[in-house]
């Protein structure tokens, strides 16, 4: 079996490198979309808005986060696959297109719970001591509260980049080029079904693994640093 | 001008003018009321202890007279104006009240010096730097110049609540407002922080303190109260309040605190 791997990677590593460029571009689009609407939905969350005794944004928002949280990542994809172009008929939006749109809407509503936590995670007496000084709300939260937030919210954020690498492998369904849909793309000419797939593992391990390492020496260089 | 704006509140002639005036003031929290109608009227230029035992409402007579707690009912005039109402723009009216916290609160993620001049700057009460100037005198003159470029983190429990102090001194407020300040340190640091607000005191600045250090009451108040049950149950100088007690209350708490 060792030989049939070796044999396998050597003929076909540049289709693997490629789906792996696919699967890492794909996860980053996904989690910079996911952090600007994450963002939004947050600060969605956080208004005062309110018409009697009801807010209006909070509320889609809080429904928003809901529905994502509570649906199978699987069936959002199917979701969007099938809805996205009858919706937009007039972009005509291909497979990976609707699946990178799928992907960023589930990626925002967990992004938005991160900043949230991050956010709750400052300590209140930090907004009383900015506010106590005469600072408006949105100025505590611009210069006080946020540039703290932003210290738990990073490394949160780079896991959520680890999650997604993971999460682009089922866009395979829908064949759309990453390193799952390249599996079965060589799987399905070869007749082989394990030896291609310990390859993508291992390099699906290789990548999240140094990856939080990555992240774990950030946090530490995070927590000695002054700031 | 500089050395006028070390010395916040004295403005001579006005001194003994009402400052702050609390009528009827409530606050519950859920079912538990806290506060049950307090009067008081503190003037310019005085020096008010609010000692108490725990859960009788101190504090939260302290945070409610800048709004960090809202009131049920009542009223609170700051400097003339109703701060309870709700169309009053509270900002403005806290930038002239500072108030230092129990945990110190310093911003960890500003320098020393930007911890103090963040606001007055922000808030565009001064330049840069002006700022930087009154913020070298104000570290220099609690020893906190040296730290100037340090973040917060590198401090002792005492130089934070000192450096929590003149954060609020910056922006040259007509109160200063102190919830137990000593509390949440050291024993060994007590006496630093103590000395920075007595030589404070000594600038003539108004100033509310909910304390539990007796003797440091004692020895600058102008005026005690003792707030127990919501209530202000009994007030008076110094003096009189800790030797000759006239309320069952104060007695069996000074009793316990004292001995």
């Amino acid at each position: 079996m060792i030989d049939n791997i070796v044999r396998v990677w050597d003929k076909y590593w540049i289709l693997f490198v490629q789906g792996l460029g696919v699967t890492l571009l794909l996860s980053l689009i996904t989690v910079i979309c996911g952090c600007l609407l994450g963002f939004l939905i947050t600060l969605m969350r956080m208004s005062k808005l309110k018409i009697f005794q009801f807010r209006p944004l909070n509320a889609i928002a809080a429904v928003y986060v809901e529905i994502i949280r509570g649906t199978p990542i699987l069936l959002q994809l199917y979701f969007f696959y099938f809805m996205l172009p009858s919706l937009l008929p007039v972009l005509n939006p291909s497979k990976i297109v609707c699946c990178t749109f799928a992907l960023c809407l589930n990626s925002a509503a967990y992004v938005s719970e991160v900043i949230r936590a991050g956010i709750q995670a400052v300590d209140k007496g930090q907004t009383e001591a900015a506010r106590s000084l005469g600072l408006d709300g949105k100025q505590a939260m611009i210069h006080v509260v946020l540039p703290q937030a932003l210290k738990n919210i990073l490394p949160a954020l780079c896991n959520e980049f680890i999650m997604m690498i993971k999460e682009t492998s089922l866009a395979s369904t829908f064949f759309v080029g990453e390193l799952m849909s390249v599996y079965r793309t060589i799987s399905g000419a070869l007749y082989l079904t394990i030896e291609p797939l310990i390859i993508v593992g291992i390099i699906y391990f290789i990548v999240t693994f140094g990856l939080s390492k990555g992240v774990l020496f950030m946090e530490k260089r995070m927590s000695v640093s002054a700031a | 001008m500089s050395e006028m704006n070390l010395k916040p509140g004295v403005h001579g002639d006005d001194k003994g003018a009402e400052i702050i005036r609390v009528e009827n003031l409530e606050k519950h929290f859920g079912s538990l009321q806290v506060l049950k109608g307090v009067n008081q009227v503190i003037k310019k230029g005085e020096v008010v202890s609010v000692i108490g035992p725990s859960g009788g409402g101190k504090s939260t007579f302290l945070r409610c007279l800048n709004l960090l707690e809202t009131p049920d009912g009542g009223q609170i005039f700051f400097e003339g104006t109703d701060i309870t109402d709700k169309k009053v723009d509270i900002n403005i009216h806290r930038q002239k009240m500072g108030m230092v916290f129990q945990h110190f609160n310093v911003f960890p993620n500003m320098t020393v010096g930007e911890n103090v001049t963040m606001a007055p700057v922000l808030l565009k009460k001064k330049t840069k730097e002006e700022a930087e100037k009154l913020a070298d005198e104000l570290l220099d003159r609690v020893g906190l110049l040296d730290k100037k470029n340090a973040y917060p983190q590198k401090l002792s429990g005492g130089q934070k609540q000192r450096l929590a102090i003149i954060r609020a001194l910056a922006m040259e407020p007509d109160v200063m407002l102190f919830d137990e300040p000593t509390s949440a340190l050291d024993p060994e640091m007590v006496g630093e922080v103590l000395t920075v607000i007595k030589e404070l005191v000594k600038t003539g600045m108004t100033t509310v303190i909910v304390t539990h250090e007796m003797g440091f009451a004692r020895e600058v108040s102008d005026r005690v109260l003792f707030m127990d049950g919501g209530v202000i149950a009994e007030e008076g100088a110094p003096e009189e309040l800790f030797d000759h007690p006239k309320n069952a209350r104060t007695k069996e708490f000074l009793g316990k605190v004292l001995h």
